[in-house]
């Protein structure tokens, strides 16, 4: 029997996985990809919770949700195809010319 | 649901659809766009104005509120884009990329703001805040072939999506609290039991992700490195709005919803308040980048803001009413300063500003007054923003945290002063006249006079903020007595 503590366990390591992805993976793509996790991470919880109060609200926000999601990769891919065009490269660590 | 109460963004997101037109049909010619962009502000600004005070109200399922308090930053982010227009006027050479469209992410930003002023719900705080950061990411990377404008974006896009992930995360597990995103329910939930481990997880997560719009410490790594990469009308915009809408939404979550809790986050903004303060000011010493300087001032003053938040009083929300009306004008004052002089002095470089009392006495007269505001000095706007903010601390028994303030007015004070030192006593490496434009000439002129005015009368200022805060629709409009529960 799956109870609303399941689903909120697997949606925080959900969560850390994507901090963990950001802090260790170093193609820029790769980053992106973590944070689509983080946003699922809260769409997973928004869903369990609205089960258990039987509430739409929670359901309703998970498109809100998956909207801004999706409008976020959309300027991440288009910012990276300019820093691949301009820098030759789509690795973090290289992408350092402010500093100070 | 009544028009009348969304009659400001209405107008704002029809501009967002005529300029992006204007810029596809090509009618005004690009150097008149400008032209165009103001009308709608003005536009707005006369919608605002009329709206009468007493239609104020919930409309959309109570997810959006018109108050006072709403009302009052609405009109100052109204006067922001407009004075970011005649920074992008001044500008305008240097964006390569179509130019309506610069001018379309600046009303998307602008409506976002907007929204965050009226919010009552999280989930409306949420969508607020992306239309800003998503119109700021594009907006900040819009310098297509300068590569540190890139960089800049996507550092920005990156740090502001974990921000954002946090966030949302955090409205999850509050949801998951209350059964609701709403903030009267919230708070109904809040006062009626015990709060779980997880609704206070839920909170901070919030706080995290607020945090980063208003560059407080931890979460203000993205802040030096958009600064110096942006071009400048972008960062003068988020300097100011972004910043501002970070604040009004912590006020009306903290003031409006968590004041019952004011135990659980009065030490955590007031450690980080102190950390935020002494960060941006000691780096902003080694700073040889104007812009760099310039973020590294802006953390230091979100240090002041959260001083004013964490001392849970009414004065504390006056302070930062009053606080961010002095951060405005000083802020945009210097900025536009360095937009109308980086073409002719070449480059942001702090030499570049060598001399600069010879070759344009205006320019730098306002630059040095626009700085002693920002570092507050009498009888400047930013020394009554500051007094305000300490005597608020003081109000709530943090001595140690106003000390620290005190401290950091001297700090700042040297970083300021070196520019203004450049300025004057400096030798200019190419003594040539720099021309202020007309537009520029009076925007600046106006904003000097505002810090004057707002320096050396307060009063009638502090008393519109004041009625604004007491008109506003929290869901528990008395505040608990100075003393911390």
């Amino acid at each position: 029997m799956l109870t609303l503590t399941h689903y909120l366990i697997v949606s925080a390591a959900l969560f850390a996985m994507g901090i963990a992805g950001i802090l260790i993976r170093r193609n820029i793509l790769m980053i992106l990809l973590a944070i689509e996790l983080m946003f699922n991470a809260a769409n997973l919880a928004f869903i369990a919770y609205a089960r258990a109060w039987a509430d739409l609200g929670g359901q309703i926000a998970v498109f809100f949700v998956i909207t801004v999601a999706a409008a976020e990769v959309t300027v991440g891919l288009a910012i990276a195809i300019l820093l691949s065009r301009q820098l030759n490269t789509l690795n973090a660590d290289e992408v350092s010319r402010l500093k100070g | 649901m009544t028009w009348k109460l969304i009659g400001v963004e209405f107008v704002v997101s029809v501009w967002t659809i005529v300029t992006l037109g204007a810029d596809i049909l090509n009618l005004p010619r690009r150097n008149r766009l400008w032209l165009l962009a103001l009308a709608g502000l003005s536009l707005a600004a006369i919608v605002l104005a009329l709206q009468p005070p007493e239609s104020l109200g919930e409309s959309f399922q109570d997810m959006f509120v018109v108050d006072g308090f709403g009302r009052y930053f609405k009109g100052l982010f109204l006067v922001i884009a407009a004075v970011v227009i005649v920074m992008t006027r001044e500008f305008e050479d240097r964006l390569s990329a179509p130019l309506g469209a610069f001018y379309m992410l600046l009303f998307t930003a602008l409506l976002g703001m907007l929204i965050v002023a009226s919010v009552n719900d999280l989930l409306l705080l949420f969508v607020g805040l992306e239309l800003i950061t998503f119109s700021l990411y594009i907006m900040t990377a819009y310098l297509k072939t300068d590569p540190r404008s890139v960089e800049a974006g996507m550092k920005y896009l990156i740090i502001g999506s974990i921000a954002s992930g946090f966030l949302i995360y955090g409205v999850a597990l509050l949801y998951g609290f209350s059964g609701s995103t709403h903030f009267p329910s919230l708070h109904k939930a809040i006062v009626s039991g015990v709060i779980p481990l997880s609704a206070q997880a839920g909170f901070f997560f919030v706080l995290a992700g607020l945090g980063f719009k208003i560059a407080a410490v931890p979460f203000h790594l993205w802040v030096p490195d958009v600064y110096e990469g942006a071009p400048t009308p972008v960062v003068a915009f988020l300097s100011v709005g972004s910043k501002m809408a970070g604040i009004i939404a912590l006020v009306r979550i903290l003031y409006g919803v968590f004041l019952p809790l004011h135990g659980l986050w009065m030490d955590t903004l007031a450690i980080l308040s102190a950390a935020t303060m002494l960060y941006g000011n000691l780096a902003a010493i080694v700073q040889t980048n104007i812009k760099r300087l310039l973020g590294y001032s802006s953390i230091g003053h979100a240090g002041y803001l959260l001083m004013a938040l964490s001392s849970g009083s009414s004065l504390g929300v006056s302070a930062v009413g009053y606080y961010l009306l002095a951060y405005l004008v000083s802020n945009l004052t210097v900025f536009l300063v360095i937009v109308a002089a980086s073409k002719t002095i070449g480059g942001d470089h702090l030499e570049a500003y060598n001399g600069l009392s010879k070759r344009s006495p205006a320019l730098a007269g306002a630059l040095f007054l626009g700085l002693l505001s920002l570092a507050g000095v009498p009888p400047l706007a930013g020394f009554s923003g500051k007094l305000l903010i300490l005597l608020a601390g003081a109000q709530a028994g943090q001595l140690w945290l106003v000390t620290i303030g005190a401290l950091n007015v001297a700090l700042s004070l040297y970083y300021y002063l070196m520019i203004v030192k450049r300025m004057y006593l400096g030798t200019p490496i190419n003594p040539s006249v720099i021309r202020v434009h007309p537009v520029t000439h009076t925007t600046l002129i106006l904003l000097v006079l505002g810090i004057f005015v707002l320096g050396i009368f307060q009063n009638p200022f502090l008393q519109q903020i004041q009625s604004a805060i007491e008109n506003q629709q929290w869901t528990r409009p008395q505040f608990p007595n100075a003393e911390p529960p």
